[in-house]
């Protein structure tokens, strides 16, 4: 589009069937031969690339409109067709009209109270919004009742639907065999002694006909009449009539529906200016512009054509060979098969996906994709041309983590930085600038790639033209400049689940082939760095890049709306740091807390906590970490390592800080940082505890090795013992059993209360053997800390390390598959005991036995199954649930609402408020006290520190984390 | 038969007479086949209500105490 153009507003759009009149009126041509170019390669007129069609070779000009390729967007033709043939898309629509209109004079076969009823449920269901088909189809059955015409008194038959395009009436006629059936049905009843012959005199008596006419009859000279035949199988219970199929030709039923009134197309919810029926059965056909359906040269110079025009080679092929046949007085049967034919090119050509239709295919035998293929299905033109598409300025590469950017930040590598462009608008004051980015020409990094001058030309910039060009640019140009540190950009991973898969970054430009992230965001997108890869999108006006700033960057997105409570915050060694540093609560020397602080806004340490026995001074873990709180937080809670953390006025006075204090998916101190402070000092926050974190975790060390879960030998034993002593009970339990004294739990056969009790022995052994390895390992494993702070990993996983693996199990229960009656040849047929059916004594350190192995994997490829089906279906469930909410939006007077104003909520989620800015502690949801207290301390402070208060409450947006440094820069 | 309106799990339901539906109109700016639906034969409506009516149907609310809904009585 170029730039003079203004857009248009849509008055309104209108639906309805096409007039094959009006086909003929936007035809740019009749077409007439099948071929498309003559031997010297030009198109041929009236054929399928008439140049009226419109152009696709650049250089040409239409000769419809004058234009040349790429403005012309292609002009219909048109074919008529030898016969009438029926639109596959409306085959329901017409079998529908067929079925509640009389076969004579075509009127809608509903008297004049019921024509009423449907019209007053049309008008309600339009208002209602509801389907509209839900009463025509009603109307249609109430129609399709009446055996006779209320109007013209024509009696009505069934029609029959063969799909796709074929309509037949059915009629029930005297069957040609009717005097041999009347003859059979006068013998008696072989089965029955009782039954008599039925003589003719008798029929003749029964059914008031004249005995010779009997005869007649019988004898096959005359066909009985209507009443007649009625009359005779009434008496000896015989049925005369067979279903005669009357095949109704598109040309019958085009003339059935002219007669239609316009009238009765209302009752049925049909406009009739806008869609007569007959308008179904297609006379023209419209052949598509050639724009639509081009046609590639392939590098041998041979032209390859679209399948479409495949297709409307075959359609004409066929109408021509059909107006050459009828011409000759071909016989009907010929006549009634080119017709067939011709209905199923046209049919193929509107879908080749229809049921009992073979497709129809290309010469390599791939089915031709036409009109309805291109627009179905996810590369359809609806969803993969219109609702999605392929985008400039955006960048896909694999992620990776660099712990030294703020959350905020992205680091893009130069080469992307360079091909993504952002519109700078050169004035007098960044005219400078402007010239440098151009004289930097397209591959030096902070350069530029195109300049547009004020006259609308674009112009490239190379290496060999950029000074050149750099004197060029004045006030007024535009520059399309490289990506520099602090633009920001819009950052994806895929699958977008929830709002915080996309959210915005700024810049920070890097050597290099990969996107880093700081780690803090791996939860938001559910990334991790395995091979991940994620998308980047540079935006490419004001209002956008504002938006994205404000509303879209990643601290605005800290507190998720899924569960209102933070998404970002320390994970993994994070956690495990802040747990060594606040756990034992440690000393460190000056030097030792001063590096522990580098990476911090903290330069200055506060008053030691202490002096060692050499008099030099001391601070605990606890004291450096309050260094990161604000100086008035006040804050109680519970650890996940389970002891009481109290802060009081910033300063971390007792406990431990980890998972439940600065972690990710709610961790208290984050979280209430957030919502009380505000994001800018949460994002601050979990920058500097996780750079103190990396520093902390340098600083103690950390790793794990499989020595780590091994247990003294006597621990070992106490646990071989624990199992033993399962191993009797199962025994037990299974003797019990055995001898059928086993007494069943309620709602339960004996077989399953045995299984109950085994696994519950089996499993209490398991844990009794963790317990038991637990008691061994020392509060500083590595493996214990990591459980113990919620870093990673969990008491059950240390017990299968060290203790013992445990019962495998398929579907919930021990496992029970293999061979008939045993799980594997190793064990005696209906063996119940433990270690035949998947428990496994062994621990992951000592090493599992082959057998155990097997149960192990049988176990684990289930919950792989398990992952693999549930990611699917949550898929679909997702678009679904996607696809019923997209529309609704939460208006300026607190409703919910849907594109047509139907209100769906009165107010949103039932009190108006957003889930994020409401507190996420369960024991008071309001937090009235602290409200108040807040509110008297306004009240009771000086006018002038009221004033104060009330003027300096709105936080002034913070644009960048880089702001400061622009303000220097400008400021120069 | 079980009366479901007596439940505690369900809400009161009563028919708007027509100057407080005028009233709940204006309030929303729509029309009255804006409102949500309701069918005729749904058990927790009072006996009297008919098609056309619009029902009240005051909620308790975890958050807000008592949440106002109203819905059009539709066959």
């Amino acid at each position: 589009m170029s730039a003079q153009q203004t857009p248009k507003e849509i008055g309104q759009i209108s639906f309805g069937l096409m007039d094959p009149e009006e086909y003929r009126d936007m035809s740019a041509t009749k077409v007439i031969t099948a071929d498309t170019y003559d031997d010297d390669g030009f198109p041929i007129d009236m054929g399928l690339m008439d140049p009226r069609l419109g152009v696709i070779d650049p250089g040409l000009e239409c000769k419809t409109c004058g234009k040349h390729s790429g403005s012309c967007n292609g002009h219909f033709g048109h074919i008529e067709l030898a016969a009438p043939v029926i639109h596959v898309g409306f085959a329901k629509l017409i079998r529908r009209l067929l079925r509640g209109t009389c076969r004579d004079c075509s009127r809608l076969c509903l008297d004049a109270t019921e024509r009423e009823e449907f019209e007053d449920r049309l008008t309600r269901s339009r208002e209602l919004g509801k389907d509209l088909n839900d009463v025509t189809k009603a109307a249609i059955r109430q129609a399709r009742k009446k055996d006779v015409c209320p109007f013209c008194g024509e009696v009505q038959y069934d029609i029959n639907h063969e799909k796709p395009t074929t309509y037949y009436e059915v009629q029930q006629v005297l069957s040609s065999d009717y005097p041999e059936r009347i003859a059979a049905a006068m013998e008696p009843d072989p089965d029955d002694e009782d039954s008599e012959r039925v003589t003719p005199q008798e029929l003749a008596d029964e059914t008031g006909i004249a005995p010779s006419r009997v005869n007649e009859i019988l004898s096959g000279e005359f066909r009985p009449r209507e009443d007649d035949r009625k009359a005779i199988e009434k008496v000896i219970d015989v049925d005369l009539t067979e279903e005669d199929m009357n095949k109704l030709m598109p040309s019958d039923i085009r003339d059935w529906f002219e007669d239609i009134p316009d009238e009765d197309m209302e009752v049925l919810g049909v406009s009739p200016e806008k869609s007569r029926p007959e308008w179904m059965i297609l006379t023209v056909l419209p052949v598509p512009p050639v724009t639509a359906r081009p046609s590639i040269t392939l590098d041998n110079g041979q032209r390859s054509e679209d399948d479409l025009t495949h297709k409307l080679v075959d359609i004409i092929r066929i109408n021509q060979r059909f107006m050459e046949n009828r011409e000759a007085g071909a016989p009907q049967l010929i006549i009634e098969d080119l017709w067939e034919l011709l209905q199923y090119h046209v049919t193929t050509f509107m879908d080749n996906e229809i049921s009992g239709t073979p497709p129809a295919r290309h010469r390599s035998g791939r089915p031709l994709k036409t009109l309805s293929q291109r627009l179905k299905g996810k590369e359809g033109r609806f969803r993969g041309s219109l609702s999605g598409k392929r985008v400039n300025f955006s960048a896909r590469t694999v992620i990776s983590p660099d712990p030294t950017l703020s959350l905020n930040e992205v680091g893009v590598p130069d080469r992307v930085a360079s091909e993504m462009t952002q519109t700078m608008i050169v004035n007098e004051r960044n005219i400078e600038e402007a010239r440098r980015y151009v004289s930097n020409g397209p591959e030096n990094h902070p350069g530029a790639n195109y300049v547009r001058r004020p006259d609308g030309r674009r112009l490239k910039v190379t290496e060999k033209n950029c000074e050149e060009l750099a004197e060029k640019v004045q006030p007024g140009w535009e520059v399309a400049r490289h990506l520099v540190d602090g633009d920001i950009v819009i950052f994806n991973r895929q699958p977008s689940l929830h709002r915080m898969s996309i959210m915005a970054h700024e810049v920070v430009v890097m050597p290099y082939k990969t996107f880093r992230l700081n780690t803090t965001v791996c939860p938001p997108y559910n990334a991790d760095f395995d091979g991940d890869e994620m998308n980047m999108h540079a935006l490419q006006n004001e209002e956008a890049r504002a938006e994205a700033r404000v509303l879209m960057r990643v601290q605005e997105q800290i507190l998720s709306p899924r569960f209102g409570e933070n998404i970002i915050g320390a994970i993994q060694d994070h956690v495990t740091a802040a747990y060594l540093l606040t756990n034992q609560n440690p000393e460190f020397n000056e030097t030792q807390a001063l590096d522990l602080l580098r990476a911090t806004r903290i330069d200055e340490l506060p008053e030691p906590d202490g002096e060692d026995e050499v008099g030099r001074p001391y601070w605990t873990g606890r004291s450096i970490f309050s260094e990161l709180l604000p100086d008035d937080l006040d804050l109680e809670f519970t650890s996940s390592a389970g002891d009481t953390v109290v802060i009081e006025d910033g300063q971390l006075l007792d406990g431990t800080i980890d998972e439940d204090a600065v972690g990710a998916f709610g961790g208290e101190i984050v979280d209430t940082i957030a919502k009380v402070y505000s994001n800018t000092r949460a994002r601050i926050f979990i920058n500097e505890v996780s750079s103190l974190a990396i520093r902390t975790i340098m600083h103690f060390g950390f790793s794990i090795g499989i020595d780590d879960e091994s247990i003294p030998e006597a621990a070992e034993e106490q646990i071989d013992e624990a199992i033993g002593s399962a191993y009797d009970r199962v025994q037990e339990l299974i003797e019990t059993y055995e001898q059928g004294d086993l007494e069943s739990l309620p709602g339960r056969t004996v077989d399953e209360t045995l299984e109950m009790k085994i696994m519950q022995a089996l499993g209490r052994a398991r844990d009794s053997a963790g317990d038991i390895a637990e008691d061994h390992f020392a509060d500083d494993n590595p493996a214990v800390v990591m459980a113990e702070s919620g870093a990673r990993g969990s008491m059950l996983n240390l017990t299968q390390m060290a203790g013992c693996v445990g019962q495998q199990a398929v579907r919930g229960e021990r496992i029970n598959r293999g061979y008939e009656n045993r799980t594997l040849s190793h064990y005696q047929e209906d063996d119940l005991s433990a270690d035949a059916h998947g428990f496994v004594e062994a621990s992951y350190r000592s090493g599992l036995s082959p057998r155990e192995f097997f149960f192990h994997a049988m176990g684990g490829r289930e919950g792989l199954v398990d992952t693999a089906v549930r990611t699917s279906k949550s898929g679909y469930l997702q678009r679904r649930l996607i696809n019923a909410l997209s529309e609704l939006e939460t208006q300026y007077d607190g409703t919910v609402r849907d594109t047509s104003d139907t209100i769906v909520q009165f107010e949103f989620g039932e009190d108006g408020t957003s889930p994020v800015q409401v507190s996420s502690d369960e024991e008071h949801v309001i937090d009235v006290d602290q409200i108040a207290e807040s509110v008297l301390d306004a009240e009771f402070a000086s006018d002038a520190e009221r004033e104060q208060f009330i003027g300096s409450q709105a936080e002034p947006t913070n644009l960048s984390e880089h702001e400061a440094e622009w303000r220097i820069e400008s400021d120069d | 038969m079980v009366d479901v309106s007596q439940h505690e799990l369900v809400p009161e339901h009563t028919v708007l007479d027509d100057d407080e539906l005028e009233d709940v109109l204006e309030e929303y700016n729509i029309k009255k086949t804006d409102l949500p639906k309701i069918k005729r034969l749904d058990s927790a409506l009072p006996d009297d209500a008919d098609v056309g009516d619009v029902i009240k149907v005051v909620r308790d609310s975890r958050t807000t105490d008592r949440a106002m809904v109203y819905r059009l009585v539709v066959e």
